[in-house]
């Protein structure tokens, strides 16, 4: 028969063997959801069933038993596909993570106690030379820095790429390029607060990947690791704002980096102009990094709980 | 004989716009759309989405009711794609800005380069070149869309032609003032690299002339079925052995001629977007020929022979 259905114009037939003898011509009755099709018997007595062949008609209770069996399928496929291949490196990478997190750990460690002891004892005149004392410490962890890419890179570590990438380019620019090339800059105060805000966080970072590592959790750490970035991060950021604003007449001026006409390239670079636009750039990063720290932090912390009363 | 009742909802709101009756089985989308935009004048055949559903992708024209996959009521689903305006006017557009704008850089407009460098011109005859080369290019680009191209889809959006007047006449400006210049400085092998890249601008140009001439004449009789081109006697043309979109092959190549004549960074960069995004346009084209045609020459890369 031809009929428009779900899935437009198609012809439809089937057949069934009856039991026994039925009238040759069925009622047809065609509704807008239905077909109705009325078979009348030959002769007027109960059937026992309604075909001749003894295949059940499917009903409730036999769709349930072929879902269980589904089910079942499923798991013993899962069990199969869950034996993970050990990995013989395991314990190597561990290590390697564990003395990476405690070698920033204590650099950064030692940062923080310098300048903490340092700005009691000499108050702000410290934030002057704060550059001549603590680069070089910093140099070194933030050059270690680079290795947390890598280990993203390689899957050694689980945390995505991207957010990694662009944090340590961002800080690194202000250390070595920013920072390290001017010497004008790098007797600023803003300095003393650049390293402060960023060794507090690590403070608390580095230890917190060490555990995680070992698979203690240590619930303190846990909420001290992602709450203190929330006044932290934004601070920090600030701090770099400042930085790259004190540097851009700096830049302007001395033509670092910077390149003129006439040139056999044919362009100019005006370095202070890009700053400025690293200057949005660095706005709109925070803006879009803090999104994701704050969803971090709600897996991560968890619902919180009520209090019963 | 049945006639179909079509109603058409709001793909956002699924709120109930028109209630069409007695649609003929045989009609099109091109109809149905005809009589949607008679009871919504604002909202001109151009700009209507008809779609099955509210998410999926816009039904073509000539799509036929009675073989779509609805009942004797069919639900549609309508999308405004806002104001449009035809490739034929964006083209025009797009490229006389670069055209007029490099001029005013070549002739050293006296809000350029300063009162002291006014209309003065270059010492270095490429300079001259340049202008000329650039000229011809965008002329030329101006004659293939008067006369040659044919286009599939009629319009596009308003908001595109801001988006992309921006980005041609942005970079024909930055490109020009250096070019321009008064400390500009020629290429550093002289006389031997301008040759060479005038050369390769020439046969750039003309092979990409030959591909656009090669794909009007597929669709000749205004018909819009897509065929696979082919080679024609036209050497030219031999590229179509390799690639699938020779046209934008021999586009990059024009701009790496120009970037090697010039010897400048901001043509270099231009380039480089260039190829980029006709990488990404060929890379679409390509995907779209081997899902519709079984018999895709199998040797074809999208954009670069064997490569990309």
């Amino acid at each position: 028969a031809q009929g428009h259905g779900a899935k437009g114009d198609n012809i439809y037939e089937f057949q069934i063997e009856f039991l026994e003898p039925v009238e040759p011509k069925p009622v047809y009755k065609v509704t807008q959801r239905q077909l109705n099709i009325t078979v009348q018997k030959k002769e007027s007595n109960w059937w026992e069933r309604l075909t001749k062949q003894e295949k059940r008609w499917l009903d409730e209770s036999d769709a349930e038993m072929e879902l269980k069996e589904k089910e079942e399928e499923k798991i013993n496929k899962m069990k199969i596909e869950s034996r993970v291949p050990k990995d013989p490196f395991k314990h190597l990478k561990k290590g390697y993570l564990i003395m990476y997190n405690l070698v920033q750990f204590l650099g950064f460690s030692w940062i923080f106690v310098n300048m903490t002891v340092r700005l009691f004892i000499l108050g702000k005149d410290s934030f002057y030379d704060t550059f001549h004392t603590i680069a070089d410490m910093m140099y070194f962890c933030q050059t270690l820095a680079l290795m947390e890419i890598v280990n993203s890179l390689i899957g050694l570590v689980r945390s995505p790429l991207i957010p990694a990438v662009v944090q340590i380019f961002g800080r690194n620019f202000i250390l070595f390029v920013v920072l390290g090339s001017l010497e004008e800059m790098q007797s600023k105060p803003v300095v003393f607060f650049i390293f402060y805000f960023w060794s507090i966080i690590e403070l608390f970072r580095y230890p917190y990947y060490m555990l995680s590592c070992i698979g203690i959790e240590w619930k303190p750490l846990t909420w001290l690791r992602y709450t203190t970035w929330i006044p932290l991060y934004p601070l920090g950021a600030l701090a770099e704002a400042v930085c790259i604003v004190q540097s851009i007449p700096i830049f302007s001026e001395t033509g670092k980096f910077s390149l003129g006409l006439p040139n056999p390239l044919n362009v100019t670079i005006q370095f202070s102009f890009l700053l400025q636009i690293y200057l949005i750039a660095l706005f709109l990063g925070v803006f879009v990094n803090f999104r994701h720290l704050y969803k971090q932090r709600k897996q991560h912390l968890g619902p919180k709980k009520r209090k019963m009363k | 004989f049945v006639s179909y009742q079509v109603e058409i909802l709001d793909w956002k709101t699924k709120k109930q716009l028109c209630f069409l009756d007695k649609v003929e089985p045989n009609a099109t989308i091109r109809e149905i759309g005809l009589m949607f935009h008679k009871l919504y004048p604002r909202w001109y055949p151009a700009r209507q989405s008809i779609k099955l559903d509210p998410k999926g992708k816009s039904l073509r024209d000539e799509e036929i009711l009675q073989h779509l996959p609805v009942g004797t009521t069919a639900t549609l689903y309508f999308k405004d794609l806002g104001p449009q305006i035809g490739w034929t006017t964006v083209f025009l557009i797009e490229y006389t800005g670069p055209l007029f704008i490099y001029f005013l850089f070549y002739f050293r407009m006296p809000f350029v380069y300063g009162l002291d460098e006014r209309f003065t011109s270059s010492p270095h005859p490429v300079v001259n070149l340049a202008c000329i080369c650039h000229s011809f290019h965008y002329i030329k680009r101006l004659i293939e869309t008067i006369f040659v191209h044919r286009f599939s889809h009629g319009t596009m959006p308003l908001r595109n032609i801001v988006k992309n007047c921006l980005y041609y006449w942005g970079f024909a400006a930055w490109l020009a003032y250096y070019i321009n210049h008064p400390l500009y400085t020629p290429p550093s092998y002289g006389k031997k690299q301008i040759n060479f890249a005038v050369i390769m601008f020439l046969l750039c140009e003309a092979g990409n002339f030959s591909i656009h001439v090669a794909l009007s004449d597929l669709r000749r009789n205004g018909s819009k079925i897509r065929k696979i081109p082919y080679p024609t006697k036209n050497p030219f043309t031999w590229l179509f052995f390799f690639v699938s979109c020779p046209n934008y092959t021999y586009e990059v190549g024009t701009w790496i001629s120009f970037t090697i004549m010039t010897q400048c960074v901001p043509v270099g960069l231009f380039t480089l977007l260039c190829f980029i995004q006709m990488t990404i346009w060929a890379k679409d084209k390509h995907c779209t020929y081997l899902r519709e045609f079984k018999d895709y020459p199998s040797l074809r890369m999208p954009i670069i022979p064997f490569l990309l």
